[in-house]
């Protein structure tokens, strides 16, 4: 018998939702995950959740493609140094635009390894406690409570306003 | 658009999702004849070589040029349209964004077949990848050809990541309404997407920095795809206003291709609640900004190639407005300039007929503008004994043919199997509103 | 469309002081005299430079800053809040540049290089009748439309407090009485804001091409005018801020300028400096990739040749670096005292890159940089000037003003 079993209360409006997430641990449940099929400020700012750190993902994507950028230029024009055209071999203000390239490149790639780790995508397993009208019109609080007070979780949801699902 | 409920609009778009009538099939397979059509006649200059095309000394560049130029430039507008627009928070780009991304998405696919095609022999493009090798070859980086590469390749690559960032909590949406084989493949593209408070905490700001890189990324690809003509020294070609000046006409004929694509898709999909006369008038009224800026460029050219008093620069000037060519101005300015400016009437900027034939107009025009600047510039340059003229050949019209089939053909794909409005971002309007 | 508007209540302690106006004077009489002195001294051409430079530099701050308004006004933009009425503040100077572009007129023989050389049949353009008549003409209509779409903005604005001098009485005799009378001043409005955005785009490009560009005869780059005219909104956008954040520092939350309207003009500062940096590198690129020596010479001479080449290294750090590194950081956009002291300094960078423009047409085969106490009196003269525009425009039309207490949108 698991020690614990997780509901998950519906709501049709997000201010609903994040109303029963700050009063959740009043009533001696925990809080699990909130789903909403819109970011809702209401219901982060409920979380009172720091920003995210995928800046410093982008960041570190950026000035690793702006070094990469100069590098392949000069390096390449470097090993085959004629002169062309006569310009320098290693000549900055073309290379410039390598390295501006380079780094918006590496600054998304950055940027999407930020978002996946951060958010933890992708999460298949997670879709086991998920109901898909959260990705309609619904905004979901997910919470656990002890074995024997599932009733009582219930309750709490429906007199604020929700629905209710349970998973095992 | 602010009363509508999210039900609503899960329902108008996940409609569009259901079986097509025999009528998208017909389309579909015209547009593949036209792929087919194309790729036959790469495959036949494959074999038999590059001169199959009609370019030829002088005129080296030639349809392939301008069609290359003419699909970044609608893609350009795709970016504007998705990402520009979301970081000044101008909520009617919504209805529009992810087919304007699409749209960026698929025009630069066709717009990075062009290099290949116009190569001859398409296999030497190994040698423009900086790969080591025996020979210890190398790029050569100071040559505006390898800007492209790296700046196409790097717009392919962000576009496509950005589209496919936008579309996964839409994917998830699909995923949670369908069942069998369709809910299968959607539960696969959309990485398990749960609408979870994390997710979406560091999505808005990823999303936020996509568009914040987005945004250069457009003007720097487009001024370097200006700079294959600026950097050289052809009159006509070698003149610092190059890089903004394509960069507003790739915006302008962009938002010309979205108001075609918008309007028969909204027509067809029954979106008029969604994509409602606002939002392409609200697109209108960008043409009438980007027709100006076209226009004044046209102006500045002109008076500065009076003003240098170089002899040479003015002739190329001069031949452009009376010489054999000079049809392509006339309709350049006609249909870039003159007729998007009837969008200062509200009348015909809320007309959807008018809207529509304009917005024909200005993909013609610049078209062509794209023709008087490539051709012109190399047709009538330095040594009169080497002014010549230029056709393209049945190949190159049938490649080109090719290259809009390939847009529409992905784009008809892309409408009835992937959500083409935004859901997420209609229910965060309607949220707003309400 | 909203029709019935309230009058807006200028806030109490609102009009600027006494002091202000007596700050300006002090600071315009010493430029002045710089300037005078600088006139009558064995240099007559150093000063004619400093006043073209700074008669550039501010007008463009005035143009640029009632651009801010038109623009967002145009777009409908509605992030701006009492922003907007600031920056029509800034038309105050417009009276000042005009003057200061007819005086230009008596110094002609220093200021243009092209009197004295052979021209090979450009005279037809570069002649002073022609060059004065177009440019002023191009300032009547840049400044007359400006000046008709804040006049519509403020009788939007207008209360019963609208009795007052002479222009206020000029203005209040024709306030809106009914809802069609507001809306056909709303309409007129919209007319003129985008009547000064289009001047502005073409007045200012030939302002870049006949002041600026034309003092090198020989050379030209077709994008100068548009760097012109981007410059100027960078400038005005910068000293817009100032402004902001001056009130804001002297009214407090009452000034009703939030910290959001600071985070959202300092992007779009920020956005404008890359722009900036943008139009720059593309004519630089163009230019040093085609290496032909009609072109590279303006350039060689302003970029690499000494004593030009370290100011304009300076300029480069001012105006690009400094700027593109603070602005990263969200939370100084907010900072107002941070944000004056950045703006100050990319004005200043400005400055100096008209110094670098200009400076070697002006100085042929100079061995250092004509920069001295001379230059640096006039540029404070022509703050004083602007401090008075400004102190002057804001207590004859207090509307201009943010409201007192009016929440932020």
């Amino acid at each position: 018998m698991p020690a614990e079993t997780c509901i998950m209360g519906l709501f049709k409006d997000d201010g609903k939702a994040a109303k029963v997430i700050l009063d959740l641990p009043a009533a001696g449940f925990s809080f699990r995950r909130a789903h909403s099929p819109i970011p809702s400020h209401r219901i982060l700012e409920a979380l009172k959740l720091r920003k995210g750190r995928v800046g410093w993902f982008t960041l570190t994507g950026g000035i690793i493609g702006f070094f990469a950028g100069f590098a392949l230029a000069i390096f390449t024009s470097v090993q085959w140094n004629l002169i062309v055209s006569g310009k320098p071999i290693v000549s900055l203000i073309p290379f410039f635009i390598v390295g501006f390239e380079f780094t918006i490149l590496f600054s998304v790639f950055g940027n999407v390894i930020g978002l996946l780790v951060c958010s933890r995508l992708p999460d298949y397993g997670g879709l086991a406690s998920y109901d898909p009208r959260c990705s309609g019109e619904h905004f979901g609080v997910l919470a656990a409570c002890e074995a024997g007070r599932e009733g009582e979780l219930m309750d709490f949801f429906q007199k604020k306003g929700g629905e209710v699902k349970v998973f095992a | 658009m602010t009363d509508l409920t999210y039900a609503q609009i899960d329902e108008t778009v996940l409609n569009t999702l259901e079986r097509p009538r025999p009528r998208y099939w017909v389309f579909v397979a015209l547009m593949l004849c036209g792929v087919l059509l194309g790729a036959g006649a790469w495959a036949y200059q494959i074999f038999v070589g590059i001169g199959v095309g009609g370019q030829d000394i002088p005129v080296a560049w030639g349809t392939y040029l301008i069609n290359f130029v003419f699909w970044v430039g609608i893609a350009h507008s795709g970016t504007l349209i998705s990402a520009i627009l979301h970081l000044f928070r101008a909520g009617w780009r919504n209805p529009i964004a992810r087919a304007a991304e699409t749209m960026t998405v698929f025009a630069v696919c066709c717009a990075g077949l062009f290099p290949f095609i116009h190569l001859g022999r398409a296999w030497q493009v190994y040698f423009m990848l900086p790969l080591p090798n025996q020979r210890l070859l190398w790029p050569n980086f100071l040559s505006p050809l390898m800007f492209d590469v790296v700046a196409i390749s790097t717009y392919l690559t962000v576009s496509s990541l950005f589209w496919y960032t936008g579309l996964v909590p839409d994917l998830a949406v699909v995923r949670d309404r369908s069942t069998g084989l369709r809910h299968k493949i959607f539960r696969v593209l959309s990485l398990g997407w749960s609408g979870a408070h994390h997710q979406w905490l560091n999505y808005s700001r990823g999303y936020l920095f996509f568009a914040a890189l987005a945004t250069p990324l457009v003007i720097s690809v487009h001024s370097v795809v200006s700079w294959d003509f600026a950097l050289g020294v052809v009159p006509g070609w070698h003149t610092t206003i190059f890089a903004p000046y394509f960069v507003a006409g790739a915006i302008h004929s962009g938002l010309a291709m979205v108001l075609t694509l918008m309007i028969p898709l909204r027509r067809i999909f029954r979106y008029e609640a969604i994509i409602t006369l606002n939002v392409l008038e609200n697109v209108a009224k960008t043409m009438i900004l980007t027709g100006l800026i076209v226009g004044l460029a046209y102006g500045t050219e002109y008076f500065i190639a009076w003003y240098s008093h170089n002899a040479v620069e003015w002739e190329s000037f001069r031949w452009r407005a009376m010489g054999e060519y000079a049809y392509g101005l006339y309709f350049m300015i006609l249909c870039n300039v003159l007729i998007p400016s009837l969008f200062l009437l509200k009348a015909v900027r809320r007309s959807v007929p008018w809207l529509f034939a304009i917005s024909l107009a200005v993909n013609f025009g610049m078209w062509w503008e794209r023709f008087v600047i490539i051709v012109g510039g190399v047709a009538h340059d330095f040594a009169p004994h080497a002014w010549g003229l230029y056709a393209p050949s049945l190949v190159e019209y049938c490649i080109m043919v090719g290259s809009f089939s390939l847009f529409f053909f992905l784009f008809l794909l892309f409408c009835k199997h992937m959500p083409s409005v935004s859901m997420t971002e209609m229910k965060e309007t309607a949220h707003h509103a309400g | 469309m909203n029709t019935t508007m309230p009058p807006v209540q200028p806030g109490r302690n609102a009009a600027p002081q006494r002091s202000l106006f007596t700050l300006g004077a002090v600071l315009a009489a010493a430029g002045l005299a710089a300037f005078l002195a600088g006139l009558l001294g064995p240099h007559p051409q150093r000063a004619w430079q400093a006043f073209l430079i700074n008669f550039l530099l501010w007008s463009a701050m005035a143009q640029g800053a009632v651009l801010f308004s038109a623009v967002t006004h145009t777009v409908k933009a509605r992030w701006t809040g009492p922003l907007s009425g600031l920056a029509g503040a800034f038309a105050g100077f417009f009276p000042v540049s005009l003057a200061c572009f007819l005086i230009l007129l008596i110094g002609k023989n220093h200021l243009f290089p092209w009197l004295h050389e052979d021209l090979h049949g450009k005279e037809i353009w570069l002649n002073i009748p022609f060059l004065f008549t177009r440019d002023g003409i191009g300032f009547l209509i840049l400044y007359g439309t400006g000046w008709a779409y804040l006049s519509q903005d403020l009788k939007l604005k207008f209360g019963t407090s609208a009795a007052g001098g002479g222009l206020r009485r000029m203005l209040a005799g024709r306030i809106p009485q009914s809802d069609t009378d507001i809306q056909r001043v709303q309409r007129r409005k919209n007319l003129w804001g985008g009547l000064y955005c289009f001047a502005f785009a073409l007045v200012l490009s030939l302002i870049g091409f006949d002041l600026v560009m034309s003092m090198d005869p020989h050379w030209v780059s077709t994008l100068f005018g548009a760097y012109h005219f981007v410059k100027a909104f960078y400038v005005g956008l910068g000293a817009l801020i100032i402004l902001a954040a001056i009130v804001h520092l002297r009214r407090g939350r009452s000034a009703g300028i939030a910290a959001a309207h600071f985070h959202d003009v300092g992007k779009l500062f920020f956005a404008f400096c890359l722009l900036w940096a943008d139009f720059f590198y593309v004519q630089l690129t163009v230019i040093w990739y085609g290496n032909i020596p009609e072109e590279t010479s303006y350039v060689i001479l302003r970029t690499v040749t000494p004593p030009w080449d370290a100011l304009a290294w300076v300029v480069f750090i001012v105006c690009f670096i400094i700027p593109f590194v603070v602005l990263i950081n969200r939370r100084i956009k907010t900072m107002p005292g941070a944000m004056i002291a950045l703006c100050s300094i990319v004005i200043l960078g400005i400055w100096l890159e008209h110094l670098l423009l200009l400076g070697p047409a002006l100085n042929h085969a100079a061995a250092e940089l004509p920069l001295g106490v001379t230059d640096g009196l006039v540029f404070v003269g022509f703050l004083g000037l602007m401090v008075l525009a400004l102190a002057y425009t804001l207590k004859t039309f207090p509307e201009f003003l943010p409201p007192g207490g009016e929440a932020p949108r």
